[in-house]
């Protein structure tokens, strides 16, 4: 690939600087300087509101105009998303458990099948590669709304209605072509050297796969994992439509369900938004080299 | 990936090799069905089963929830869907929509990345800072800008008020209740233009640069003649990324404005789901269905074939 | 099936490749012999489904949970801890379990299930409209004989019973003694009035064009307070039923039920008037930005005394007089003081929606659980259960439980609902419904937001659901 980018995330800046400045360029950079800090705080301030909103009493909530500072803080919110009025375990709860199995169960099953097979697509010359690849991808980009319909009747002469099974296997479907294509590219840079020099020595295809090469890819596996993880997690479409009761649901159609009700309480809504994000920011932090393959489904690498 | 590199090799000579011939020896070619297959198996019966289970469908007049066997009726659904005024106006509005947010995100994106590109110190801060939004679920995106944008209590209306300016309806209006869509989605995914926008910057070669200041080359010169055309590929590859996800649009309508005002931000995608949900008339929802596939197909393969090429290239 | 899917379950963590593989290989192939058109599974013969028997099963001593489903709203949790609390002093082995799901969702929700031939609850707590379309696809048992063993018919309003339960659909105000009956009433509802006492006077308006013109008045007096509050959205059933209520004050008919005509019924000179009136005198008071306001958005606004006048559904109104959401009083007595409740004013007809709803048997329930809810039933529509149901914050449908003061002193709004249950009228209960409504919803959204022209909406309203009863359903764009 004719791009190299060896720092799509830069995390410690090392770029020297930028070509030299002509004249006025003090003004220019003050400018541009500005510009960037005006479209950072666009960018941030709906996350900032959400996070004041999720600890706002809630008539402050709809206070008019809006209250920036000076409201009272609350704790509440965050407390409603875990226990239920009553005491006990809040049906949110359960949810954010739900979507923690489901997402788990999927991102384990894409992984296993994904990985093996980018390996082998990555080190066997095979007929049609190009195309099979090509195929895999072009999976991933159906619309879940019209693959929901099939899956819907396909589900149903199953028994995987409602069921967290029916979504992990949809969610791996899904994800399956992005770990191909993001792990082929973690496959195609460990050279295939290590593993003829240790069949020399002996070992079978298999487990020179296995004793050097599978090692060497573990930071891929985990980046690609985190990437099909938030892939699930987010996921709303297949779950409302596929699920239903408490038992199942994810926490997406959960905290859609919180509005439409008699009454909303947005400061709920924030703070289980909030909750419900913070793992996914965690991952993405934790995998911020590989975002640029990770968004691009792996299509594009560094 | 590169720090490990040497480790392997020491490995197979530190590790005793084991007695020839005493595991089953699979040949490459077992080797590589053996591991494909299963992932190729999911596949098959996720996506392509189900998707010719709906080619089939689309032929017929079957209902998911009439007890009646469904009857062949050629491609009377098709016909129906394609000379359809309503199926027109979503038409329209999807692309209105796609057009228009694909294109601000660019817009913005490479701008953001442009100007972080120009930054020496805190790149990296910012850059994960304004990557925030795309990590978020639609669903919590939808939500909260609902809340934002509501006329009354929303936080956005009371800024204009502060400023003097006068209350929007947002979402109730159909010019509004579109660019809010818009809006909405580029906040989400401008980030992700600028993530790759970004990759693309970084990666042009300094010399380059260097050589046109020699040259006295204008600031548009290099940007025109040396930036754009590096970064061109890359940026067109998150563009066509964008389009189609942008076409598949479900989740934000559904949440912001369920189609409102009336039906004028119902998109192709919601169309559907009324189609096959409310009046479960499966075989018309089939074909609706498969057309939007056709259209997905043809605007994937110009996204793998470009990047098939820009891979060779 | 069973076997299939606990399988795949064990499989995920273990060896999943091959075991995996195999899944789906026999999934597909399962799925490949049961799909496709003949879906022969489901008890369902012909229209009208499977029948409950007259009296009810024995019942099983083993600990046993019935299922209901319905929509994320307040009643739903009243409704379970109730029938914990009591009903289980009658059958201690069974819990009670109300499964809630997005208001929007809910017909979907429902109806995706029935579909699938499998549901994972046993008492669907259906919208009354949702009626015919359950039945027609025999999701439903039909309990006629059951209802005649076990209930007191005569202890009901006639049409309540005929609304919660019968199909098909009886004449407004009327219940007709030989059709079938799928369901019995859970919750009644309409919709009340709410105005603001402090702003407009202790005395409700009594005819519509007196009710604007208070609202009017009250908005020019109030700076930041609007007129009206209503429901104006496009989901659900909001912005159609705020139509059909103002047509059917003005005298209009939504549809000729006998020979299934819309076409110059709707749209007929009354019909003209109401979409003139709503649009053209009631949408100018509204607040800015309400035209895609429901339930919690009217709520709202009254709560923080944004409305002179508001119109909502008895049963959605509860959270108003709680200080904890309201910024009208301190205390319960002081919002009370300000927030007035009464039945709609009238113009033309004496007229107000239906809402609430029945609770029926899903035809795939396994027949204990089917047994289990019949006793529920049964249970549920003795005198002294609907009384404490109305103290519980319910809404009972018997007459004795209405007029009992359990029922008129649990809410400030009681004594409206019984006032309004003469005056009823519900929309079409066909099996097409869901059409029908998202039709008549984004029409009436499109007219109240200035996206329509309110008359083209009202012919394109009329020509729509007359192309939709016409096909029976079929066509589907």
């Amino acid at each position: 690939m004719a791009i190299t980018i060896d720092e799509a995330v830069p995390v410690s800046a090392t770029h020297d600087a930028p070509p030299e400045r002509r004249r006025g360029g003090r003004g220019r950079m003050v400018v541009e300087v500005v510009l960037l800090t005006a479209l950072a705080v666009a960018m941030l301030f709906p996350v900032l509101w959400m996070l004041e909103t999720s600890i706002k009493e809630n008539r402050d909530v709809y206070a008019v105009p809006a209250k920036f500072f000076g409201f009272d803080l609350t704790l509440a919110h965050y407390k409603d998303v875990f226990v239920a009025p009553g005491g006990g375990r809040s049906d949110l709860s359960g949810s954010f458990l739900n979507s923690v199995i489901v997402a788990g169960a999927s991102t384990v099953l894409a992984t296993v099948l994904g990985v093996p097979a980018a390996w082998a697509y990555s080190r066997f010359s095979m007929k049609a590669k190009k195309d099979q690849l090509f195929f895999i991808l072009s999976t991933r980009f159906m619309p879940p709304v019209v693959v929901v319909i099939p899956i819907f009747l396909m589900y149903r002469s199953l028994g995987l209605i409602d069921s967290k099974l029916g979504l992990v296997l949809i969610y791996a479907a899904f994800n399956v072509p992005f770990t191909i294509w993001m792990m082929k590219g973690f496959v195609d840079e460990v050279p295939a050297e290590y593993e003829d020099a240790a069949m020399l020595d002996g070992y079978t295809r298999l487990q020179a796969f296995h004793k050097f090469t599978l090692p060497l890819l573990v930071p891929g596996i985990a980046a690609t994992a985190v990437f099909a993880l938030i892939f699930s997690w987010n996921e709303f479409v297949f779950a409302i439509f596929l699920t239903s009761s408490q038992e199942v649901r994810t926490a997406p159609p959960a905290i859609a369900g919180l509005i439409g009700g008699t009454t909303v309480d947005w400061g709920l809504v924030a703070a289980s938004a909030v909750v419900f994000a913070l793992p996914v920011l965690v991952f993405a932090y934790l995998v911020r080299k590989h975002l640029v393959a990770g968004v691009t489904l792996g299509a594009v690498r560094r | 990936m590169t720090t490990t590199k040497d480790h392997p090799v020491q490995e197979a000579h530190a590790a005793a090799p084991p007695a020839p011939g005493g595991s089953p020896r699979l040949s490459d070619r077992g080797l590589a069905v053996a591991f494909i297959s299963p992932a190729l198996l999911l596949l098959l019966g996720m996506s392509v089963f189900p998707l010719l289970w709906a080619l089939y469908l689309s032929f017929t007049d079957y209902s998911a929830t009439r007890d009646v066997p469904a009857n062949f009726v050629g491609v009377e659904n098709y016909t129906n869907i394609l000379t359809s005024d309503q199926v027109h106006q979503r038409a329209l509005t999807t692309l209105l929509y796609v057009v228009g947010a694909v294109t601000l995100q660019t817009v913005l994106g490479f701008a953001i990345a442009f100007l972080i590109s120009r930054r020496t110190h805190g790149r990296g801060a910012l850059t994960t800072m304004f990557l925030v939004p795309m990590m978020l679920s639609p669903v919590v995106v939808g939500l909260f800008w609902k809340f934002m944008l509501d006329a009354q209590f929303g936080v956005i209306n009371s800024m204009l008020g502060s400023l003097g300016l006068g209350q929007v309806e947002w979402l109730t209006r159909q010019r509004t209740a579109l660019i809010s869509l818009i809006v909405v989605d580029t906040w989400q995914w401008t980030p992700f233009i600028m993530l790759i926008a970004l990759a693309g910057l970084t990666a042009v070669p300094k010399y380059l640069y260097e050589a046109a200041s020699i040259d006295r080359a204008s600031e548009w010169f290099r940007f025109r003649h040396i930036t754009l055309p590096m970064v061109w590929p890359l940026l067109l590859i998150a563009i066509m990324f964008r389009a189609i996800e942008a076409f598949r649009l479900f989740d934000l309508v559904y949440i912001l404005t369920s189609g409102g005002p009336g039906v004028s931000t119902e998109t192709l995608s919601f169309h559907v789901y009324k189609v096959a949900f409310l009046g479960f008339n499966t075989g018309t929802a089939s074909a609706y269905g498969i057309l939007m596939v056709l259209v997905v197909i043809v605007l994937a393969q110009f996204y793998l074939r470009y990047l098939n090429k820009l891979k060779e290239g | 099936m069973r076997y299939l899917q606990r399988t795949g379950r064990r499989s995920l963590p273990g060896r999943p490749a091959r075991l995996a593989t195999a899944a789906i290989l026999a999934a597909t192939a399962l799925a490949a012999c049961g799909g496709g058109a003949g879906d022969d599974s489901g008890g369902a013969a012909a229209a009208g489904g499977p029948t409950a028997p007259a009296t009810v099963p024995e019942l099983t001593d083993d600990p046993l949970t019935l299922s209901f489903i319905w929509f994320e709203w307040p009643p739903a949790q009243a409704l379970e801890d109730f029938a914990n609390a009591e009903y289980s002093k009658e059958r201690p082995n069974v819990t009670i379990e109300v499964n809630t799901v997005p208001n929007a969702n809910w017909h979907d929700a429902m109806f995706t299930q029935f579909a699938a031939r499998q549901t994972d609850f046993d008492i669907p707590i259906l919208d009354s409209q949702h009626i015919g379309e359950a039945v027609t696809n025999g999701n439903i048992l039909d309990i006629t004989d059951f209802v005649n063993e076990n209930i007191e018919v005569d202890a009901y309003d006639p049409y309540l019973l005929a609304a919660y339960g019968q199909y098909p659909q009886a004449e407004t105000g009327q219940r007709d003694e030989d059709a079938s009956l799928y369901g019995l009433p859970l919750l009644g509802d309409t919709w009340t009035m709410i105005y603001r006492k402090d702003l407009i006077g202790d005395e409700p308006p009594k005819t519509w064009d007196e009710m604007i013109d208070a609202a009017q008045k009250c908005q020019d007096e109030n700076p930041g307070v609007s007129g009206l509050a209503f429901h104006q959205a496009n989901g659900s059933d909001a912005a159609a039923v705020t139509y059909n209520t103002v047509n059917g004050v003005y005298g209009g008919n939504l549809w000729n039920a006998e020979d299934k005509t819309v076409e110059g019924v709707i749209n007929d000179e009354a019909g003209q008037k109401a979409m003139d009136v709503l649009v053209n005198e009631m949408k100018p008071l509204t607040a800015k930005g309400s035209g895609n306001w429901f339930i919690d958005e009217v709520n709202a606004a009254v709560a923080q005394g944004k409305a002179c006048i508001a119109f909502q559904w008895i049963a959605a109104a509860g959270g108003l007089v709680d200080p904890a959401q309201s910024t009208l009083g301190k205390t319960e007595d002081e919002i009370l003081d300000k927030l007035g409740f009464a039945t709609l004013p009238t113009q033309d007809a004496d007229v107000v929606p239906l809402g609430g709803m029945g609770m029926h048997i899903s035809a795939y329930a396994p027949s204990e659980r089917q047994a289990e809810a019949l006793n529920f039933m049964k249970w549920f529509e003795q005198e002294d259960i609907q009384k404490k149901w109305a103290a519980a914050g319910g809404v009972p449908a018997r007459t004795d439980a209405l007029e009992s003061p359990e029922f008129l002193e649990a809410g400030p709004f009681n004594q409206v609902y019984a006032d309004s249950v003469s005056r009823m009228r519900d929309m079409w209960n066909v099996p097409e419904y869901a059409r029908l409504i998202d039709i008549e919803n984004t029409n009436v959204n499109a007219a109240l937001n200035g996206a329509k022209d309110p008359e083209q909406a009202l012919d394109d309203i009329a020509s729509e659901q007359q192309r939709v009863l016409d096909s029976a359903g079929g066509g589907g764009l």
